[in-house]
């Protein structure tokens, strides 16, 4: 499974790495000014408003970087298509998952404070999240446990196929439970006041810039596990050389790196 | 704290989360990159 990494390894050619990473720059600055000056404060919740223009946006990207951690684990379990890079796919997008993951979750928090009055409460939507973060965590926390490569992806994608059925968990815990989190607001055609104007232009602007935080990202992430895996094998291939010339009778077993910096 | 502190603080906890996770992957790229030396050829010596 190892040995196919090189240099030039990388998810998207280096120029349209470059194009997506200004462009994405740019949403970032544009929607900075959008949900910061451009949208106008909520009538009941005024200004606090503002931080669901980049709570929502990041739960979508944790929704999508753990779909993509699936997808990945699937493609990689399937024979047929089993390659180094879904797994580095799989292992790239969760760590982002879980970062935008802690994002929701403290921009929950800061949002909860002033309009509910609590930072934290055991609702259905906030403890599945949770559950959620740390699940990714220990998905994280198996791909640095030393193993061979092959053997670290196979658990690691099946572990990553069992965390994901949180995900519609999450999604659909305010309909299935009597929450304190509010029910879906933007596609609710049971709400008589819907998101409109600026304010729908700036959320789902938010989560069009958030995408591409996400895939700048994910590009970046990419492109470090491959080094990290080129590094290793570097490693391993010097401990062997250096090995057989101080013993040539000694034998060697050439074991793959076992990957814990991924 | 005002609605608008907590505001400024969710969206300064964001930016500076996802500039620092840019600057580590940045910075560590760049290092492996520094190191990285092609693979030698098989000699046979």
């Amino acid at each position: 499974m190892t040995g196919s990494a090189s240099t030039g390894d990388r998810l998207l050619k280096p120029r349209v790495a470059m194009v997506l990473g200004w462009l994405t720059l740019v949403a970032v600055v544009v929607l900075a000014l959008f949900g910061l000056w451009g949208a106008p404060p909520d009538e009941i919740q005024g200004d606090a408003q503002r931080l669901m223009y980049l709570h929502v946006p990041a739960a979508w990207v944790a929704y999508l970087a753990f779909a993509v951690t699936a997808i990945s684990s699937a493609l990689w379990l399937w024979r047929r298509t089993r390659s180094d890079v879904w797994d580095r796919v799989a292992g790239s997008s969760a760590e982002l998952g879980v970062l935008f993951t802690a994002l929701t979750l403290v921009l929950g928090a800061l949002w909860g404070k002033p309009i509910w009055g609590v930072w934290w409460a055991w609702d259905a939507r906030l403890v599945t999240t949770a559950v959620l973060f740390f699940l990714y965590l220990g998905y994280l926390a198996l791909r640095r446990i030393p193993a061979a490569p092959e053997t670290r992806a196979k658990r690691c994608a099946i572990a990553a196929l069992i965390a994901f059925v949180d995900v519609p968990i999450v999604h659909f815990s305010v309909t299935w439970w009597r929450t304190l989190h509010q029910d879906g607001t933007v596609f609710n055609e049971e709400l008589s006041a819907q998101i409109h104007g600026v304010m729908a232009f700036t959320l789902w602007f938010g989560v069009l810039a958030f995408t591409m935080v996400y895939l700048y990202l994910l590009d970046r992430r990419y492109r470090l596990m491959v080094l990290d895996e080129e590094r290793e094998e570097r490693e391993v291939a010097i401990a062997i050389e250096e090995r057989v010339s101080a013993d040539p009778n000694a034998p060697v077993t050439p074991t793959a790196p076992a990957g814990a910096s991924r | 704290m005002s609605y608008a502190e907590y505001v400024i603080t969710g969206w300064v906890v964001t930016g500076a989360s996802l500039g620092a996770y840019w600057l580590w992957i940045v910075r560590r790229t760049k290092r492996a990159e520094a190191s990285w030396q092609p693979p030698r050829e098989a000699s046979g010596e």
